[in-house]
């Protein structure tokens, strides 16, 4: 532990190429915070007074309880680079000249997928990624995932093989299958990254490479670990080679002959490969001796590892002595953080390149040159990625990074959240910043002020901030981007106190519970209903412990958890609808089709967006799901809420006054797709064409009135005629075991109407993976029950994928979506029953028989035509 | 003509639904007290008298104003088609003839006028033998466990009757009697009191069992939600059957409102009731709270609403409404923005009342100053919190020109920035030329008619 003041720790700050911020990700269970528990003892800065208390990362009870992660914390590190290994930061904004020390901020991050969102928080403020696998398993979904996000927000990782005692201890490896079972971990992380990265891009080469000593090796349970760089360094006297030369001959096809002094590139029957010989093989020994009690050997060994037992520890033996023996040759703090402090990018580095992933505005404003260059001078800009809650019931700490400029103690700043838009006054305001501070784990320290390119804590900005949000002194600022989530909250309960007259306290400790996760949503539905979505149970039954225990401190009732569904339709409507307005003076027709697949996706994740330029989208439309470029020109609105995976289509030609009814069809629309017929769900997938209008003359007959709640009824009954359909969320589910639990695996999903699509073994291992995928309704106790099927054996990991149609008309009594829909029905105080389509399809007086043709986009066209003849006909 | 509006007839051959039950009453002076009717009007020496008729009565009013003219020397006219709800006294129809006096048949709902009325109410026919078995079989009463009767009105011709037989099988309950002068403790048009005769206010009902004697409707619906009791049941004498009623949905769904007031920017004061004193005092209340709390308010009066007038006005959020307690569009959901009870706005915005309620006030006189359910309004404080409905920042931003005239300039600034931004969002900002755009056409001859209907469209 270091033991520095404040003033100490301010100073650091400062030197900006000296600072590195980095989060710690994995998958469950794969140790990241035993790892960081050894970072932390050897270089945790401790302020003044707190040094000699408690341990810093344990910050809940229930994950010291659980044994998981939750909340990502952040620890503060110090730690200074010797002069020989200085040299190998080359590039000179990562070090400040004359200065040896390093400022480190850690954030260790929860593993499981349910918390995925405090990783990507954690991201976001950090420029470096330790990544964790552990080499017995390899590496797995959530690996994958992490890596996936990290790569994204231009987060430069290393990685650290975790878990190397058990593969001496347990499974017993061979050297040389160790050596390959690390190959290929680097293998499968370097293909993640370069599926996710360009390497011409802007962060240039970011794979890993155990010869550049980028990777790590080690025990985090043990404390010890090593990179190839720590064993040259023991070799390169003796053997007068060049260390970096050295480092390279460690890994990959490089043999040693020991007898004839030669390097080989090939395998022989006399050489061995230098991994093999000059890193595995001193561990080997010393793990054989040692757990097999050779005490001679022991001796022998020590001397020569240049290891000297202390006298308390002298009568250890097997396992005791090992971890003391491993931690004193090859402490993992120093590995760890040389790594970090040589191959992760400071901030000066990182915020060229991330700038333009970060900042929603123009890229030559001075917000964005003040990122760029990661000055302390040009006007403030930082992100709030998080809020923690305080001591204060109800306040919350704005957790961030200053990415230029400084926040200073009570600087008048703007306060931007997500739904802000430069220029107008939604979601901006501007305030006195009451306190900066620094925050240490769990403890906090005041700070008067903070420069770009670290991490801090605000007091007083909670209020106007919901969860994320920009901190800015530059008046003309955009906000900096949303983070995307890899998880959506699919899994709902209704909450409700046990005891009625608390319901303000649950409506207070529901807006809580909002801010203090990056995730969670907590919504007053319309029918009243309080209503909590997270990303799965885990998460869940988290959140609802909190809003107990914490935010509402009341008793709660919970309802048994459900999904939402979404509202969707099958095929073409086999009519033209038509709707009257109130007056009979106007009419919509109007026809509701499916989205091609692909689409809806594409419009969740921002590819197809409303703000795109029209003709650049319609482009893109035409080209990848061949709609007529003309008509995705005409793309009037998305929704629900402006951005929803549902479209209205201008279809029609030459319709006079057609503009001036935009706004109030738009509005329709809105209203029609948030509430859809058959159970006011939310729309997807659902494209609207408008085909032709009738409207009356005179302006004051066709206003909003007469048209908002005519649209609303004319996609009501185009959804109607269109083969109305329910869609659920499906999980993504990867499930570990081995190949005796695969059977029943099998069983379990078929009972939960989930599909297995891939099966296959880990390789180097006994392990299987089978993915497959399993609706959200039916995954609730889905572990338990695995565990039970399985004897235990059995880990699955769900993360929600996409929407699939629950099969079945909703209108045909006795269907499972005919079900859902009443149950939605009746929950939400709706009249039960079905939607009557005659209460909104209006009678067509033409004789025209063309309308209820067979559906394809074709004969839509067709049937256009001929609506546009007989009307200039008639 | 017809190319421009319909002939007419359609408006004609209009079908109206209306209850044509009413047959030819052969008891028209008792039924419709008409002797207790001309007493009223001589004791009180009024000389223009209108009588109001609801739509299924218009039928035998003619009957009725023969009656009395025979038995009065007084000036009579018949009001019918009822501005807003025929169950509401109207008053403004009666000053267009300077009357002095109304008289009112048919459902009412007890609100109070500045008018001297006189109230005809319907009569039923009970079968008391056989209701009151129901009540034998289905509920017992002791000493711990007090029943209450709420009859419906059209049973009140009988109330003596009905007490007695209520009193001999339920000596420690309660009778809620209809009562049409205003008392103490008269809530809703209703008095409570036990066997002796002694008046009780509503809240001795609150450990009651309340049973409703009659038809369900938008009558027993108030007084579920407006009067606390531990039960509320029904008793429909014509199906006999006894229902449990519980209304928590509702309640949940009005609370959802009440956010949605907070959250609300612009809110339309709607004008459903005829002018009167409370209903100048409660829209001016509307006002002041709205504007304590930094919202904009517009009154807005559109004869009896429906979705397309109200869709008319799309920046507002939403509406309260300013009705009779018996009006049942405060629970349509087929509205562009919802309308809400004045008394939900008034929780939303009223800092100085409790923000949970299990008992509504659905009639908004009793919010006004001097009245059960009136509370003070406090100056708001600027502050910021969550709205859970949309998952954003909801701000309370205080006006803070209050009252002072000197800042006219900026007021007219806000003004003009809001209307602004209303338009800003819009797409359509005038007429577009198009000019050069479109192409010269020869003028051809289209079709005739208008879209309800067009001339060469077969019927």
């Amino acid at each position: 532990m270091v033991n520095f003041t404040v003033d100490e720790i301010r100073q650091m700050m400062d030197k900006k190429r000296n600072i590195r911020n980095m989060s710690v990700i994995a998958h469950v269970d794969h140790g990241k915070s035993t790892l960081t528990d050894s970072l932390v003892s050897k270089a945790g800065i401790i302020a003044g007074a707190r040094a000699g208390e408690t341990r810093f990362t344990d910050t809940r009870k229930d994950e010291q309880d659980r044994c998981i992660t939750i909340k990502s914390t952040a620890i503060s590190m110090y730690f200074e680079l010797e002069e020989k290994d200085l040299v190998f930061i080359t590039n000179a904004d990562q070090r400040e000249k004359n200065e040896k020390g390093f400022l480190i901020n850690l954030i260790d991050s929860p593993g499981h997928v349910d918390f995925s969102s405090e990783v990507t928080a954690a991201l976001r403020v950090t420029d470096g990624a330790l990544v964790v696998v552990d080499c017995v398993s390899g590496v797995c979904v959530q690996t994958e995932t992490v890596l996936r996000q990290a790569i994204a927000e231009r987060i430069k990782p290393i990685l650290f093989m975790n878990k190397m005692d058990r593969a001496l201890l347990e499974l017993q490896l061979e050297a040389e299958e160790l050596y390959q079972t690390f190959q290929r971990i680097v293998e499968n992380v370097n293909v993640i990254i370069a599926t996710y990265n360009d390497d011409g891009g802007p962060m240039g080469e970011v794979r890993v490479d155990p010869s550049k000593g980028s990777v790590g090796f080690g025990s985090g349970l043990h404390g010890w670990a090593f990179t190839l760089k720590q064993f040259s360094e023991m070799y390169a006297d003796k053997f007068k080679i060049d260390l970096v030369k050295l480092m390279n001959r460690l890994w990959g096809e490089n043999f040693f002959n020991a007898k004839t002094k030669k390097w080989a590139k090939q395998k022989d029957n006399d050489n061995k490969r230098s991994f093999c010989m000059y890193v595995l093989d001193p561990i080997y020994k010393v793990f054989d001796a040692i757990m097999n009690f050779k005490k001679e050997e022991i001796d022998g060994l020590l001397t020569k590892i240049g290891v000297t037992i202390k006298h308390e520890d002298a009568d250890k033996d097997g396992k005791a002595l090992l971890k003391v023996v491993m931690r004193s040759w090859l402490p993992a703090g120093e590995a760890l953080l040389q790594m970090i402090a040589i191959h992760l990018p400071s901030p000066v580095v990182a915020q060229k390149y991330r700038m333009e992933m970060l900042y929603e505005g123009p890229h030559d404003d001075e917000a964005a040159i003040g990122i760029k260059t990661c000055d302390p001078e040009a006007p403030l800009m930082m992100y709030v990625s998080k809020m923690v809650p305080t001591s204060d019931k109800g306040r919350f700490y704005a957790f961030g990074r200053v990415f230029s400029g400084k926040v200073i103690t009570g600087q008048k700043a703007r306060i931007m959240g997500p739904n802000f838009t430069p220029g107008k006054k939604e979601d901006v305001y501007e305030k006195t910043i009451q306190r900066t501070i620094l925050m240490m784990g769990r403890y906090v320290e005041a700070i008067e002020d903070v420069p770009c390119g670290n991490i801090c804590g605000l007091v007083g900005v909670d209020q106007f901030l919901v969860k994320t949000g920009t901190i800015t002194t530059f008046k003309n600022a955009h906000n900096m981007k949303v983070m995307k989530f890899s998880v959506s909250p699919v899994v709902r309960v209704a909450v409700e106190p046990k005891n009625p007259a608390d319901l303000p306290k649950l409506v207070e400790g529901l807006k809580r519970l909002a801010k203090s996760d990056p995730m969670v949503q907590c919504i007053n539905e319309e029918s009243g209903e309080h209503i909590v979505a997270g990303a799965g149970e885990l998460h869940l039954e988290i959140c609802l412990k909190d809003l107990e225990e914490d935010h509402a401190c009341i008793p709660i009732k919970k309802s048994d958890p459900v999904v939402s569904y979404r509202e969707t339709v099958a095929e073409e409507s086999d009519q033209m609808c038509l709707s009257k307005s109130p007056n009979k003076h106007n009419r919509l027709f109007m026809k509701a089709q499916p989205m091609p697949e692909g689409l809806p996706e594409d419009i969740d994740d921002g590819k197809v967006n409303p703000r795109d330029d029209f003709k650049t989208r319609a482009r893109y439309l035409t080209d990848k799901y061949e709609y007529d470029v003309t008509e995705a020109r005409k793309i009037w609105c998305f929704g629900p809420e402006g951005t929803g995976p549902n479209i209205m289509v201008d279809c029609s030609k030459g319709v006079q006054y057609l503009n001036e009814i935009k706004d109030s069809v738009v509005a329709g629309f809105q209203w029609a797709a948030k509430e859809g017929v058959m159970a006011e769900e939310n729309l997807r997938g659902v494209r609207f064409n408008i085909y032709d209008v009738t409207l009356h003359t005179d302006a004051i007959h066709r206003g909003g009135g007469q048209i908002i709640p005519t649209t609303r009824r004319c996609l009501y009954a185009c959804l109607l005629t269109a083969q109305p359909r329910l869609m659920e969320p499906v999980y993504l589910c990867e499930i570990q075991c081995p190949e005796v639990a695969v059977g029943g695996i099998y069983g379990v999903l078929n009972r939960r109407r989930g599909h297995v699509f891939e099966e296959s073994q880990v390789t180097g291992t006994p392990m299987f993976v089978v993915k497959a995928y399993l609706p959200v309704n039916e995954s609730f106790g889905f572990t338990a029950d695995l565990r039970s099927n399985t004897g235990g054996q059995a880990f699955p990991q769900c993360v929600f994928d996409h929407w699939q149609i629950l099969p079945g008309d909703p209108c045909e009594p006795n269907t499972k979506p005919y079900v859902v829909v009443q149950e939605t029905r009746k929950r939400k105080g709706l009249k039960e029953g079905l939607p009557d389509l005659t209460q909104y399809l209006d009678k067509l007086y033409y004789p025209i028989g063309g309308f209820a043709h067979k559906q394809s986009v074709d004969t839509t066209r067709m049937c256009r035509r001929t609506l546009i003849s007989c009307l200039s006909d008639a | 003509m017809a190319n421009f509006t319909t002939d007419g007839k359609l408006c004609i051959e209009r079908e109206l639904e209306i209850d044509t039950t009413v047959k030819q009453f052969d008891d028209l002076i008792t039924r419709f007290d008409i002797s207790e009717t001309c007493q009223w009007i001589t004791d009180n020496n009024f000389q223009k008298v209108c009588l109001q008729f609801p739509d299924e009565l218009l039928g035998v009013s003619a009957k009725i104003y023969e009656e009395i003219k025979k038995n009065v020397e007084v000036d009579l006219y018949i009001l019918g088609d009822t501005s807003y709800a025929s169950c509401c006294v109207d008053s403004v129809a009666a000053m267009h003839v300077q009357g002095d006096a109304i008289v009112h048949y048919g459902h009412t709902c007890f609100s109070k006028t500045n008018i001297p009325v006189f109230t005809v109410l319907p009569k039923g026919l009970l079968d008391l033998e056989k209701t009151m078995k129901l009540l034998n079989d289905n509920f017992n009463s002791d000493e711990n466990v007090k029943l209450c009767l709420f009859y419906d009105a059209e049973f009140e011709h009988c109330r003596d009757l009905i007490s007695r037989h209520w009193f001999r099988q339920y000596p420690h309950s309660y009778i809620s009697y209809v009562e049409i002068d205003e008392k103490p403790n008269r809530f809703l048009g209703r008095v409570v009191r036990n066997k002796e005769g002694e008046d009780f206010p509503v809240e001795v009902l609150k450990d009651c069992i309340c049973i409703h004697v009659g038809s369900r409707g938008q009558t027993l619906f108030n007084y579920t939600i407006s009067i606390a009791a531990s039960e509320w049941y029904s008793l429909d004498p014509k199906t006999s059957k006894i229902e449990r009623l519980e209304e928590t949905i509702w309640f949940k769904r009005r609370r959802f409102l009440v956010e949605k007031c907070k959250d609300a920017n612009v809110v339309g004061i709607l004008i459903c009731k005829l002018a009167g004193d409370q209903t100048r005092d409660i829209i001016s209340r509307m006002k002041q709270l709205c504007k304590v709390n930094g919202k904009k308010s517009y009154i807005v009066s559109v004869g009896k609403p429906n979705v397309p007038k109200l869709a008319n006005f799309p920046e507002i959020d939403i509406y309260v409404m300013v009705a009779c307690p018996e009006n049942d569009l405060y629970s349509a959901r087929d509205f562009y923005k919802p309308i809400v009870y004045p008394y939900e706005l008034e929780v939303a915005l009223n800092s100085n009342r409790d923000p949970y309620f299990t008992t509504h006030v659905t009639d908004y006189d009793q919010l006004l100053p001097g009245r059960r359910h009136h509370c003070d309004i406090d100056h708001v404080k600027e502050t910021t919190d969550v709205s859970l409905i949309t998952g954003k920042i909801r701000e309370t931003k205080v006006d803070t020109n209050e009252g002072s005239s000197t800042n006219l300039v900026e007021k007219q600034n806000w003004a003009l920035e809001s209307i602004g931004q209303n338009l800003q969002d819009r797409s359509w900002k005038g007429l577009e030329q198009k000019l050069g755009e479109t192409e010269v056409k020869k003028a051809e001859e289209g079709r005739k008619g208008i879209a309800i209907q067009y001339s060469d469209e077969p019927e």
